[in-house]
């Protein structure tokens, strides 16, 4: 057997190698990123506090959601691109395929002067427009907060925006993830539902029951003190929370199985009232918060 | 001569517009719009005082932990409540925990893809300008940190849960200071959270923004402002050194004074507002606005202490501090934000060190007929006042000033302008159809346009203006 013919057979090339392999890799990125379906992630009228809870997202987190899940094309917090070019890629989104993620109530007052996310062509965009130019084509539309899925802080009285949430504006179906902000659970979980089964099952409100089915009370931790009747006389207690105000008997999520960052706590565990931060009526119909 | 407009400025919280006239490479003058109109100060009159706290961390999705604080300060203020010294550290514990969480989203998540060619997994990722200038190496390595980091600022919000039940939108922080009752359990689960983030934060935080320092060294020769400093001061009611920051203070013109609060004022004079006077005391009543007002050109109104356009932020308060004196620049703003993480990791770790373990000193609150307060504090971006005023047992009046509205506010009635529009001018562009330098100037502020924009009335039904 000559020498030659245990040489590798690459090893021509051996100078070039990196290159090819990079080249190689780029074109099978390419072709996952082709695989998944793109992802507009649009704030609109909020504080944008869901795509930070959505970047406390564990497992999976935002690399794995980003790498293997969507392809992400539009974030006003995260993408490189600013600027007329940031929002081109909004607009190029639009012929294909794609989900639709608005966090954010629409500001409606004015004709949505109050709310403008981009310029482009010479024109300003306000989150009103951006929500039906997205809407129309999306498709799913996941409303994802309490402000998108139902008003919300954002159309707290006396609504100087004239907030309303997207299926109030849009009037198409639209999947609600209502929470402030939403647990990125409830949002990585229902997306991940859509990529292998389509549409989860919702509620009467566009709610995934999956996540909104059972009220925080039925599953309270401290439900056996509520049975028996005794009851927090402030904040801090470690007692039932009803009688300082506590919301959970109104609130559907679970909360208190789930918890929070990293399942490490939630606001009963913190000792202070479940506010209905997910309920429709948040916040003018759960005031007070703290009740003494 | 030509006019360059950034919006969206992508890589901020909230919208902002910024336009920047030009002349030979030079921008002659810009201003800094940032709106987005919820009018949290009109929702706040007539609900339940208390409920301040949980309603105004609503304003920022970054910083909801330091309107909880600013909040819970105005009302003890109110309520005559002095909050258990054990509480107060794990507030400040707490708040710290957002500082970090902020940094390093900022410098990771916001800062990063301005000077790091870094990752194409995603279109998010897609670049627009060649001016990248590290080695490939290092950047695949800086790429490589930015997908780290997202872990540290995710221990970092943890760690805030720990002690406020989740956060964004923390329910810990109170009147009387926490709702946590802290045990040796939470305490070690702390420690070792911080002790994780702290060897990221010296291994690699500060190597990387020295790293990007060195290839960008023009960035300390543009971006000055004014600089004229202020800070309300930040964990500075502690007698012991290891615990301290620093107390509130002001430099204009290089010169150091005492802080007084009765020196701050808002001019309305190119803010949409109308008002019997161009110049108000945050005390006074919230003023009214007009949008028809012809040299008006945005909601943010213009904060001035004793007259002066101020800059706040890490930059201010570790110049303050004596801690970082090497200039005031983009870049210098740029490294003394991630220069704080590691001081303020610091005073966490002196502070845990400190807590004992007892239950939290919270007690039954009785709101009074009638009260005024105030609560300012310096949070992530800088100095955050909430002011209250309470008149049959509900909020009359709240004004709240972020440090975004100091940082980004539309000149004033004397002409000057805005500390980031000042900033801008005199700005070099290298290349007029990528002006990079712009994005890079405003996010080294960190600007927060969720926070800046939360002030409107009512009614604006003759809108005609084009406002962001």
């Amino acid at each position: 057997m000559s020498i030659n013919n245990t040489e590798c057979k690459y090893s021509h090339s051996k100078n070039r190698m990196a290159k090819i392999i990079i080249k190689d890799s780029i074109k099978s990125l390419d072709k996952k990123e082709g695989k998944k379906i793109k992802l507009i992630w649009l704030e609109a009228a909020g504080c944008s506090g869901n795509i930070i809870s959505l970047l406390n997202a564990e497992s999976p987190d935002l690399k794995y959601f980003l790498e293997n899940m969507v392809k992400l094309v539009y974030s006003n917090s995260l993408m490189r691109l600013e600027g007329e070019a940031a929002f081109e890629q909004f607009m190029d989104t639009l012929s294909d395929e794609y989900i639709l993620v608005v966090e954010g109530a629409v500001s409606t007052k004015s004709n949505g002067m109050y709310n403008i996310i981009a310029k482009y062509e010479e024109k300003w965009v306000t989150g009103m427009e951006a929500v039906k130019l997205a809407g129309e084509r999306a498709k799913y539309i996941l409303a994802v907060g309490t402000c998108a899925s139902f008003g919300g802080i954002s159309s707290a009285r006396p609504n100087p925006s004239g907030s309303l949430s997207v299926k109030e504006f849009i009037k198409k179906e639209v999947i609600n993830i209502p929470g402030c902000p939403a647990n990125p659970q409830w949002v990585i979980g229902t997306i991940a539902y859509i990529l292998s089964f389509g549409k989860p099952e919702l509620d009467d409100k566009g709610r995934p029951i999956m996540f909104y089915g059972i009220t925080i009370h039925d599953r309270c931790t401290r439900r056996s003190y509520f049975d028996k009747g005794i009851f927090a006389k402030k904040l801090g207690d470690e007692e039932c929370l009803f009688k300082l105000g506590c919301r959970g008997p109104v609130t559907k999520t679970d909360c208190p199985i789930r918890r929070w960052n990293s399942s490490i706590n939630w606001p009963v565990g913190d000792n202070s009232p479940c506010i209905g931060c997910a309920q429709e009526k948040f916040p003018d119909g759960m005031e007070p918060f703290v009740k003494y | 001569m030509g006019t360059i407009t950034i919006n969206p400025v992508t890589r901020i919280s909230g919208f902002l517009e910024i336009t920047a006239e030009v002349k030979e490479n030079k921008i002659i003058n810009a201003e800094s719009k940032g709106l987005l109109f919820r009018g949290f100060e009109k929702m706040l009159q007539g609900r339940h005082p208390l409920d301040a706290i949980y309603f105004t961390e609503r304003i920022c999705g970054i910083c909801s932990a330091a309107h909880s604080i600013a909040s819970s300060l105005a009302l003890e203020n109110c309520l005559k409540v002095f909050p258990d010294e054990n509480d107060k550290m794990l507030r400040d514990f707490l708040h710290g925990s957002e500082i970090i969480q902020n940094h390093i989203r900022h410098f990771y998540q916001y800062t990063i893809p301005d000077f790091v060619y870094g990752s194409q997994i995603n279109s998010v990722y897609t670049v627009q300008h060649n001016d990248f200038r590290l080695p490939e190496k290092i950047n695949i390595k800086i790429t490589g940190h930015y997908i780290d980091s997202l872990k540290y600022s995710r221990l970092s919000h943890k760690m805030l849960a720990i002690l406020g039940g989740k956060a964004p939108h923390n329910h810990g922080v109170f009147v009387g200071g926490v709702t946590v009752n802290i045990d040796a359990s939470k305490i070690i689960e702390l420690k070792s959270i911080l002790n994780a983030i702290k060897e990221f934060v010296e291994n690699t935080m500060i190597q990387d923004v020295y790293t990007i320092a060195d290839y960008y060294k023009d960035y300390f020769k543009n971006g000055f402002g004014y600089e004229n400093l202020m800070s309300y001061g930040l964990f500075d009611s502690y007698k012991d050194k290891e615990m301290f920051y620093l107390k509130p203070g002001i430099m204009i013109n290089g010169k150091n004074h005492k802080f007084d609060p009765s020196k701050i004022n808002e001019n309305i004079y190119f803010a949409w507002y109308k008002s019997n006077k161009v110049e108000k005391n945050p005390m006074e009543d919230t003023v009214d606005e007009n949008v028809d007002k012809n040299n008006g050109y945005s909601w943010i109104k213009a904060p001035r202490y004793d007259g002066y356009p101020m800059e706040v932020g890490p930059l201010a308060r570790m110049w303050l501090c004596g801690d970082y004196k090497n200039g005031i620049s983009t870049m210098d703003r740029t490294i003394a934000r991630v220069l704080e993480v590691k001081k303020i990791i610091g005073i966490m770790e002196n502070i845990i060190q400190r807590v004992v373990i007892k239950k939290t000193s919270q007690k039954i609150l009785d709101i009074p007929m009638e009260a005024v307060g105030k609560g300012l504090v310096d949070t992530s971006r800088g100095a955050l006042g909430h002011w209250v005023s309470i008149e049959n047992k509900t909020i009359k009046n709240y004004e709240i000033i972020t440090p975004s509205v100091w940082n980004l506010s539309p000149k004033d009635s004397n002409g000057l302008f805005g500390v980031v529009e000042k900033a801008l001018i005199g700005t070099e562009i290298n290349d007029i159809k990528n002006p990079v330098e712009i994005g890079r100037i405003v996010r080294s502020f960190d600007p927060c346009v969720s926070c800046a924009a939360h002030v409107i009335n009512n009614n604006l039904s003759k809108i005609e203006i084009r406002l962001i």
